[in-house]
C-alpha cells in the first residue's frame, strides 16, 4: 500500500548491527589478550589483588547484569549466592583435625566444589521459584529479603558458619600457592562466563527469557511458562555466582556471615551499576573500577582528611557511582557506547558514507 | 463477497468453537461485564461493537485467560477453561492481538514473530538451535510480509512506526497458525489505506480460521463480519448480520448514531 510507511522506521539494516557486534567482539577479545598476558609485565600485587579480585567480582556482577539485561529482573541475592558456595567449600574442605570451626569435613577440594555448585544451584532454584511470579521493585525487595534473611541464617547456624568465620580453607593443590595460576583461571572463567551468557541470548531460550523481559503477559499468552522461564534463567545465573563464590573463598581463604551482608552485597550492585546493567562487559569494567578505587584511592593525599579508610572509600565510591549514574544511567558500558556512536555520526558526516573509520575510534576501552 | 461466504457458513455448523456463560465481570464496584452469553462458532467471522467502556476488551481478557470472570463459564472447544491460565490457550488454537500493542520491544520484528511461534511448541526451553527454529525463521519472515513488514524484519520492534506496530500485533497472533484468532481494535491508529490493506487481509484470511472482532471503524468491521454483536455497559444489547445492524434502531440510539460513517459505509 504504502511504501513510505515502512520504510519510515529508522533503518537499521542486519549489516550495521553485525558490524557494531564485532567491534565489540575486538575489544573484548583485545580485553582478554591483555588480561592473559598481564602477568608478564603487571606487579604481583596488581595481578594477586587487584585483577584477581576483578575477576570473581565481574563474575558475580555478570550474573546481575545478565538477569537485568535479558531478564529484567534486578536481583540483589547474587552475593549470598556466592556466600553459599564460599560456605559450602569452607565446610567441605577444611580437615578434621586443623585449627579452625565449620563441618569439618575434610573432603577433597574437587569434590567440595561439586558439592557446593550443587547446593547453590539447588537454593537458587528455591529461591528462584519463590520469586517467579513478581518483576520489578518487587523483585528487587524480595532478593533483598534473601540476602538479609542469608546473612542472619548463616550467622544464626553456628556450626555451618563456625562463630566467627571459618578459617584456613585452602584452594586445590593446583593453586595453592600458585596466585597466578588462579588469576589465569579466572581470567578463562570469565571469559567462559562471558561467551556463554552471550551465546544463551541467542538461543531459543535466551529469546524467550528477553520475550519476557519485554512483556510476560503476552509471553504468557502466547503459551510461554513465565515463572518457570525466569525460575530457570535465577538458577543458571546463582550457579554461576556459584563459581565466583568458590574462587573467592579460595582468594580469602575463609569466609564468616559478615562477609554476605548487606554490605557486601550492595557493593556487588554498585559494582553492576558503575559498569552498567544492560552490557555483560560492564560487569568487569565495573569491578576493575571498583577494585582500583578501593585499593588506591586509600592513599591518595586529599582524601586522606575524610576520616578512616573505609568511610574514605566508601563515600568517594558513592560520589563516583552517583556521577556514573548522573552522566549516563547505564554506567561506563552506557558512557562509552555513547561516545562510539557520537564518534561514528561525526566521521559519518555525509550520510550513506562508509562506517569503516568508526570502527577505529571504539578501540579505547580499558 | 462476503454475503457468499455468510451463507456458506451458516449452511453448515460444524460445532461451537467459544461458549460464554453468564460471564460476569466486576472490578470492585464497577461490573464491566454483566452476564454475557456467547456462542462462537467455528469458521465464524464476528464483531464486536460497542462504545468506549462497553466491555469489549474485557471480554477478550476473559476469553483469552487474561483475567478470570467473577463468575460464568468459559468453554472453548467443549473444554471447561473458567479456571485455565492464559498459557494453555495456544494449545486450543486461540490467538489474540491486544489493543494496546504488546510487542516484545527490545527484539527484532523476526524476532518477535519467530518468539510468537515457539510458547506452542516447547520449544523455548532449547539450548540449541535446531531444524524446527529453521522453519519458524522462515515462516516469521513470510508472515513479516504478509503484515507488509518484509523490509523492516530486523529493526528493533520499539523502534517501528505506530501503524507497523499494529502490522506487528496482527502477525504475532496469525504466525501462531490459530484456529480461532481474536483482533482488539487492529485498525486503531492506522491510515485510511492501511486500514483498506487490513480489510483484505482479513478477507482473505483461511475460511477455517474463526475470527473475532473488536472494531470501532463501521467500515472495517461490517465489511470483515459475517456477524455483529453490539455490546453496551456490559452486556449484549443486539446482534445480527453486518446488514441488519446498519439499520437496527436500538443500535443506532446506543453507539451507531454518532458515528456518521454508517450510512457511508459499505463494499
Ligand atoms: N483492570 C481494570 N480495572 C478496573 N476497571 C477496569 C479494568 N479494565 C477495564 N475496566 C473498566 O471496565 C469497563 C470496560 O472496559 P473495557 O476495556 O472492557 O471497555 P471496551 O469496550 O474495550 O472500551 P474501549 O472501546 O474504550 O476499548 C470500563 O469502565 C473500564 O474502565
Ligand atoms: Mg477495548
Amino acid at each position: 500500500m504504502s511504501p513510505a510507511a515502512t520504510a519510515s522506521g529508522p533503518a537499521r539494516p542486519g549489516g550495521t548491527l553485525r558490524r557494531l557486534l564485532s567491534a565489540r567482539n575486538v575489544v573484548v577479545a583485545a580485553a582478554t589478550a591483555l588480561a592473559l598476558l598481564l602477568p608478564l609485565f603487571g606487579s604481583n600485587f596488581f595481578v594477586e589483588f587487584v585483577m584477581t579480585r576483578t575477576m570473581i567480582l565481574g563474575i558475580a556482577a555478570a550474573t546481575i547484569v545478565f538477569l537485568a539485561a535479558y531478564g529484567g529482573m534486578i536481583s540483589l541475592a547474587q552475593y549470598l549466592l556466592a556466600g553459599v558456595a564460599g560456605f559450602m567449600v569452607g565446610n567441605a574442605v577444611v580437615a578434621q583435625d586443623a585449627w579452625s570451626k565449620g563441618l569439618k569435613l575434610g573432603w577433597n577440594p574437587w569434590v567440595a566444589v561439586l558439592f557446593a555448585l550443587a547446593v547453590t544451584t539447588f537454593v537458587a532454584f528455591v529461591l528462584g521459584a519463590l520469586a517467579s511470579r513478581t518483576t520489578g521493585i518487587y523483585f528487587l525487595m524480595i532478593t533483598l529479603t534473601y540476602a538479609v534473611i542469608g546473612y542472619y541464617v548463616f550467622g544464626s547456624i553456628t556450626p555451618l558458619s563456625g562463630f566467627g568465620g571459618i578459617t584456613g580453607i585452602d584452594p586445590p593443590g593446583l593453586f595453592e600457592d600458585h596466585p597466578q595460576r588462579m588469576y589465569l583461571a579466572l581470567v578463562v572463567l570469565s571469559v567462559l562466563v562471558y561467551v556463554a551468557f552471550r551465546v544463551l541470548a541467542a538461543t531459543p531460550f535466551g529469546l524467550a527469557l528477553q520475550g519476557i523481559r519485554d512483556d510476560p503477559v503476552r509471553m504468557a499468552s502466547l503459551g510461554f511458562n513465565v515463572s518457570l522461564h525466569r525460575t530457570l534463567a535465577f538458577t543458571l545465573a546463582g550457579f554461576t555466582a556459584g563459581l565466583a563464590g568458590v574462587f573467592n573463598v579460595w582468594w580469602n581463604g575463609q569466609i564468616d556471615p559478615t562477609s554476605i551482608s548487606i554490605g557486601p552485597t550492595l557493593d556487588l550492585l554498585i559494582v553492576a551499576v558503575i559498569g552498567g546493567t544492560l552490557s555483560l562487559e560492564g560487569a568487569w569494567l565495573g569491578a576493575f573500577v571498583f577494585v582500583t578505587a578501593n585499593n588506591y584511592l586509600r592513599n591518595l593525599p586529599l582524601v586522606d582528611h575524610i576520616g578512616i579508610t573505609e568511610a574514605r572509600f566508601n563515600t568517594i565510591v558513592g560520589v563516583l557511582v552517583l556521577l556514573i549514574m548522573i552522566l549516563s544511567p547505564d554506567g561506563l558500558a552506557g558512557i562509552i557506547d555513547r561516545v562510539r556512536k557520537g564518534l561514528r555520526r561525526l566521521i559519518q558526516q555525509p550520510p550513506g558514507s562508509g562506517a569503516g573509520p568508526a570502527e577505529a575510534a571504539t578501540g579505547s576501552s580499558p | 463477497m462476503h454475503t457468499d461466504a455468510a451463507t456458506a457458513a451458516s449452511a453448515d455448523r460444524p460445532g461451537s468453537l467459544l461458549n460464554l456463560e453468564a460471564v460476569v465481570v466486576a472490578f470492585g464496584g464497577l461490573q464491566a461485564l454483566g452476564g454475557v452469553d456467547l456462542q462462537v462458532w467455528k469458521g465464524d467471522r464476528l464483531a464486536l461493537l460497542g462504545p468506549n467502556g462497553a466491555g469489549k476488551t474485557t471480554l477478550f481478557n476473559v476469553i483469552a485467560g487474561d483475567i478470570k470472570p467473577t463468575t460464568g463459564r468459559v468453554t472453548i472447544k467443549g473444554i471447561d477453561c473458567t479456571e485455565l491460565p492464559a498459557r494453555f490457550r495456544p494449545r486450543l488454537g486461540v490467538a489474540r492481538t491486544y489493543q494496546k500493542t504488546r510487542l516484545f520491544r527490545g527484539l527484532t520484528v523476526e524476532d518477535n514473530l519467530y518468539l510468537a511461534q515457539t510458547g506452542r511448541s516447547g520449544r523455548h526451553l532449547a539450548l540449541l538451535r535446531s531444524g524446527v527454529d529453521t522453519e519458524f525463521r522462515t515462516r516469521a519472515r513470510a508472515m513479516a510480509e504478509t503484515v507488509w513488514l518484509a523490509d523492516v524484519v530486523g529493526v528493533t520492534a520499539g523502534d517501528l512506526s505506530h501503524g507497523q506496530q499494529r502490522q506487528l500485533e496482527i502477525g504475532m497472533a496469525l504466525v501462531t497458525g490459530p484456529e480461532f484468532v481474536m483482533l482488539d481494535e487492529p485498525a486503531s491508529g492506522l491510515s485510511r489505506g492501511e486500514r483498506e490493506r487490513l480489510v483484505q487481509l482479513l478477507l482473505s484470511l483461511d475460511p477455517d480460521i474463526t475470527l473475532l472482532l473488536i472494531e470501532h471503524d463501521m467500515d472495517v468491521a461490517l465489511r470483515a463480519a459475517q456477524r455483529v454483536v453490539v455490546m453496551n455497559e456490559g452486556h449484549t444489547v443486539a446482534s445480527g448480520t453486518p446488514e441488519e445492524i446498519r439499520v437496527d434502531p436500538l443500535v443506532h440510539a446506543i453507539y451507531l448514531g454518532s458515528e456518521a460513517g454508517l450510512t457511508g459505509a459499505g463494499p
